[in-house]
């Protein structure tokens, strides 16, 4: 798994590319990590190109969500594609966390 | 920082150390669901929807954990999480079960007491000696039910575990139950083990029910 990492008009669009699971999910959370530490508490997590995601990663989005809304911003969820949204709608956290279909919707709601 | 299996045998005993019912009579059930969380938590195992993988075969050093994690990296089969909840809860957790509850009475949380009753029969139980991990445990539950934040997994994993069990009720006053509600109902889907763990308990206490009502006909 690769990740991508752009700051746009103050969002971190953080973008997996790849698979999320128990073997690259703590990259991810480090990724989120070391961006909240450094004060960047909007994030958006931009799955277009995440093709699986395991509860090893949804645990990963949960603490980095956490963080988030800990230091005063929140994280974002957009773009999944069907199978990882699948996953994401079954576990309920798309009831949790806010969630937009594309990276311009989210960004446009000022995520 | 205690176990699933821990936290969850400690929220079981009553306030004379006895084991509460649990919904179905399904402690074993509970038990592996807790030790899977543990080894889910330690990334030594990895699940979906679909399946249940293990990840990485090296023991945890607590032999609560790595009899299981053996069993699992070395069986070659594939199951998804419910196969290997049922499957550990028939083979395991009577080890677990003691192992838990040796460790509690070694931090100092519990005592064992062998008890008569009848003159004849012995009963042990598990009364508390230090209560304040268990009102420690609640409290994280309280505040994670009662808030709209975001939860932290580990006591999303334990919430799970407890409705599993139909310990809510215990914790909280009718009213609070009835306003944290849809936030249970929430929760309950968002670890994947704690999902499985009461969808296999549901399924126990139906096929009781179902059982009981044919024998009264």
């Amino acid at each position: 798994m690769k990740i991508e990492e752009q700051t746009i008009d103050s969002v971190v669009v953080v973008a997996p590319d790849g698979r999320v699971d128990g073997s690259t999910a703590p990259d991810l959370e480090k990724c989120i990590s070391a961006i909240v530490e450094r004060g960047d508490t909007r994030v958006l997590l931009d799955c277009s190109k995440m093709d699986y995601i395991s509860s090893a990663g949804l645990r990963v989005v949960l603490v980095g969500a956490k963080k988030c809304q800990q230091g005063g911003g929140k994280l974002t969820v957009c773009a999944l594609r069907a199978t990882c949204k699948a996953v994401m709608e079954v576990s309920g956290f798309l009831t949790m966390l806010d969630y937009y279909d594309t990276r311009a919707a989210a960004l446009a709601a000022g995520s | 920082m205690l176990t699933f299996a821990e936290e969850i045998l400690l929220l079981m005993l009553d306030d004379d150390g006895a084991f509460l019912p649990i919904r179905g009579g399904a402690v074993e059930y509970i038990l592996a669901g807790a030790v899977l969380m543990d080894l889910a938590f330690a990334n030594r195992i990895d699940t979906d929807p679909e399946q249940l993988v293990s990840l990485d075969s090296t023991p945890t050093g607590n032999p609560m954990f790595d009899q299981a994690l053996a069993y699992i990296a070395n069986s070659g089969e594939t199951k998804n999480t419910k196969g290997w909840i049922e499957t550990l809860a028939g083979q395991e957790t009577t080890g677990i079960r003691q192992q838990a509850l040796a460790s509690l009475i070694e931090r100092g949380i519990l005592e064992s007491q062998d008890k008569k009753f009848l003159w004849v029969f012995r009963s042990r139980r598990y009364p508390t000696i230090d209560g304040r991990v268990e009102r420690e445990v609640k409290l994280r539950i309280e505040d994670v039910l009662l808030s709209d934040d975001i939860p932290d997994p580990r006591d999303v994993a334990l919430i799970c575990l407890v409705d599993a069990c139909g310990f809510l009720g215990d914790i909280f006053a009718a009213r609070e139950l009835e306003r944290s509600g849809p936030r249970i109902e929430q929760l309950r889907k968002m670890d994947l083990i704690g999902r499985e763990v009461g969808s296999v308990i549901a399924e126990i206490e139906q096929a009781v029910m179902t059982a009981m009502a044919l024998a009264q006909r």
